[in-house]
């Protein structure tokens, strides 16, 4: 999902207990220039209905800007 | 639609408090590990902050944070009236020392790496000899 909403971004999703608490690690060309905040509110944005539906708890996020 | 009243409410406590946290339970008892991880960073820093339980209003509260903030989860910690960010967030600006800068904190020591400790110019020889 996040790959669809930021197309040429490299995601790698960590299951951190129980298939509902994940980390997502993303880099992405969309982050330049963003505050982590920002870049953040992309990722969760993306990403929102699956914490609407319940199947995502927690998402833990370490975001960057790749090269 | 957010409930106005509390909207009205969340916005007075950002107003008034220049460091404050929303979190699931209290600094005392947190109930998740994310709060209790920003619980601990802002402990270490030894700054004076407000927090909210968010638990007893958690669905309103998320709405009411989406419209401000743009932002539904919890953790949540405001600085100088802003939204800083998550547990994430948090954690990384505390590594960096953005956090205690923000704040007007000192870093504690353990939190960044040390900066190496100076070299002596080569070949310099010890201060004192002692010789028996």
């Amino acid at each position: 999902m996040i790959e669809e909403a930021l197309p040429g971004a490299d995601v790698e999703m960590v299951d951190e207990g129980g298939g509902d608490h994940l980390r997502a690690i993303v880099a992405a060309p969309q982050f330049e220039g963003l505050s982590r905040i920002d870049q953040h509110r992309l990722v969760k944005n993306a990403v929102r209905p699956r914490f609407e539906d319940g199947t995502i708890h927690a998402l833990s996020l370490s975001t960057s800007t790749p090269g | 639609m957010a409930d106005s009243q509390l909207t009205e409410k969340v916005q007075t406590l950002i107003a008034e408090n220049p460091v404050l946290l929303f979190m699931k339970g209290t600094p005392e008892t947190p109930r998740c590990g994310f709060s209790m991880r920003v619980v601990g960073v802002l402990d270490q820093l030894g700054v004076d902050y407000g927090a909210v339980d968010v638990l007893p209003a958690l669905q309103p509260l998320r709405e009411v944070t989406s419209e401000i903030s743009d932002w539904q989860t919890f953790p949540q910690l405001y600085v100088n009236g802003e939204l800083v960010g998550g547990c994430d967030i948090v954690e990384e600006m505390f590594d960096s020392g953005e956090l205690a800068e923000m704040m007007g904190a000192e870093q504690p020591a353990q939190a960044a790496a040390p900066p190496p400790p100076p070299q002596g110019p080569p070949g310099q020889s010890p201060p004192l000899q002692v010789e028996n």
